[in-house]
């Protein structure tokens, strides 16, 4: 009789505890959905700041790189990974916002050089949660219990989204950032 | 938006924490935000109104200084009847490593969650020991804030995450104009405001080299303001200097800016292990030029000694050389004080509040906070 009682607890307590694991990796996995989404809108916000700069200020290849990133855009939004492609896309981007053409710009077009450069923050934000957010699902679906009982269900393991994401350093003096709710003073 | 903020610390004891929650919830409110905040505190009169009791907070000692903490399921019960009465957009939890009401904000709620670690402790034994305890609470946070760049470094190294830098904010608008306190603003000044006796903020480093700036500035007086045994500190002073020293104990918030405005030089003599020289930009906001220890907080702050002097930790000769010259220099005290306050702009709270915002919009929106399932708390 004890020993039906010790096994029915013991059962008991780890199927609440593998629930418990399989539902922590649930949660994991909406919010590292609701990270990738959100830099999505952060790369899609980025690339029209970018575009219109490009257009007010008659920069072709920066005009060219934006259209490049927003063509992969329609892709994330339709649910394509964030892998390679759009790495290659965005750092493609990243670099033609420092080309120094562009940087020459600098003070002649501060309104768009500010929404640029706004934009470029919060996807250095929206990186960093998203990376986070992945980080946090690897540690968790590493651990060899959750890889043996395969408590990841069929759901594939997240990749990092790695860009460069450096601010473009404008020429002259940069537009003041103090009124720019994604500039972060001291950072 | 409807924005929870949660504190760990009571809210009638003066504290780094509790005052960046205080500040933040008042810039948001001015910003047209919907704020409530949760929070240990003693008396509940002290209260704003937009702030709710979490019951009473047990102190232990901690990290070289008494810390405060809350855990149960009276507690518990109050953070969940908070989230279930407000329908938070988000949730900001403020020092969720602390074993108080921001880390049971964190268990108990399922969305839109933001943190702020304020800590910079490389050794910290809670996080070493407790990491594994704190991850599955700490993995629902969707954005990770730092308050400096030691406080992020900790949460690299204790807890294997990033987070992104929004420093402490300054209530400018508090300080600017600040006049002196009564008796005040003629003879040259040293202030210095801090726990008198907690050797980490660095008071003995001063009154060690009070009696050397004493020869060179023979007119200075030292004006010593915080809680602490006004007793104790006075009985170590030479007699002959006790004249010029007056240690007023602790002064009330409303009377911080008149402390800063009455010295000719505010001095931060502090000994490490602080995160963030959230004094040294009130000083500077105030107008007054700054001497504090090169520790790496203060250094950022300062702008690598641009925006004020600073001296190596534990170094009183190098400190009263550096005040005496200051004191003699009014020409060089008013270009420190103008490049101070050129610095706490950026630190301005309406500024930080927004970048704070920002990430708040970036987090939520999809779902708002809710009480997580039983079986998940």
């Amino acid at each position: 009789m004890t020993v039906v009682v010790v096994v029915v607890v013991a059962v008991v307590v780890i199927a609440t505890y593998l629930t418990w694991l399989a539902s922590r990796l649930d949660r994991l996995a909406g919010r590292v959905d609701a990270a990738r989404a959100g830099l999505v809108v952060q790369l899609m916000a980025r690339a029209d700041a970018a575009h219109e700069l490009a257009r007010r200020r008659d920069l072709a290849e920066l005009a060219d790189m934006a259209e490049r990133a927003r063509a992969g855009h329609a892709a994330l939004l339709a649910g394509a990974g964030l892998g390679t492609t759009a790495e290659d896309a965005e750092n493609a981007l990243s670099r033609a916002l420092r080309a120094p053409a562009v940087v020459a710009v600098g003070q002649r077009a501060p309104e768009e050089v500010r929404a640029v450069d706004s934009a470029a923050a919060r996807v250095a934000l929206a990186r960093q949660f998203h990376n986070d957010a992945v980080g946090d699902v690897r540690s968790l679906a590493g651990r060899r219990l959750v890889r043996v009982l395969h408590l990841s269900g069929r759901r594939p393991l997240p990749a990092y989204f790695e860009i460069d994401d450096a601010l473009p350093a404008w020429e002259e003096d940069p537009p003041p950032r103090s009124d720019d709710p994604a500039g972060i003073p001291g950072a | 938006m409807r924005i929870g903020l949660a504190c760990p610390y009571t809210w009638d004891v003066p504290g780094g924490v509790q005052a960046h929650v205080r500040d933040l919830a008042e810039t948001l409110l001015d910003a047209g935000h919907e704020v409530s905040v949760i929070t240990p505190v003693d008396d509940e009169s002290t209260l704003p109104a937009y702030a709710v009791d979490a019951g009473r907070a047990v102190p232990v000692p901690y990290n070289g200084s008494v810390a405060r903490l809350l855990m149960g399921p009276v507690s518990a019960a109050r953070v969940r009847r908070w989230l279930r009465e407000h329908d938070f957009d988000v949730l900001h939890a403020h020092e969720p490593t602390a074993p108080s009401v921001s880390l049971l904000a964190c268990m108990l709620a399922d969305g839109p969650l933001v943190a702020t670690f304020h800590t910079a402790n490389p050794r910290s034994r809670i996080l070493t020991a407790g990491h594994r305890a704190l991850r599955p609470s700490l993995e629902k946070l969707r954005a990770r804030i730092a308050v400096s760049e030691a406080a992020r470094r900790t949460l690299v190294e204790h807890l294997g995450t990033g987070a992104i830098l929004i420093p402490n904010g300054v209530a400018v608008r508090a300080f600017e104009g600040a006049r002196p306190l009564p008796g005040y603003g003629t003879a040259p000044t040293v202030a210095f405001l801090g726990r008198i006796d907690e050797p980490r903020k660095g008071l003995d480093v001063l009154m060690a080299a009070f009696p050397r700036l004493v020869e060179k500035v023979p007119d200075v007086r030292l004006l010593v303001a915080g809680p602490g045994d006004t007793e104790a500190v006075r009985s170590r002073i030479d007699p002959a200097l006790l004249g010029r020293v007056d240690l007023v104990g602790l002064v009330p918030e409303a009377d911080k800016a008149a402390v800063f405005a009455s010295g000719s030089v505010y001095c931060a003599p502090n000994t490490g292990q602080e995160s963030f020289g959230i004094v040294l930009l009130e000083a500077m906001a105030a107008g007054t030029p700054v001497v504090a220890s090169d520790i790496d907080a203060f250094r950022r702050v300062l702008d690598n000694g641009r925006a004020g002097r600073l001296f190596g930790v534990g170094e009183p000769a190098e400190l009263a050389a550096n005040l005496a010259e200051l004191i003699e220099d009014p020409a060089e005290r008013a270009r420190l004080a103008e490049r101070g306050r050129a610095v706490v702009a950026r630190y301005d709270w309406r500024v930080i509040a927004q970048s704070i915002v920002g990430v708040y919009e970036m987090v939520s929106g999809d779902r708002p906070v809710s009480v997580a399932a039983p079986e998940e708390s």
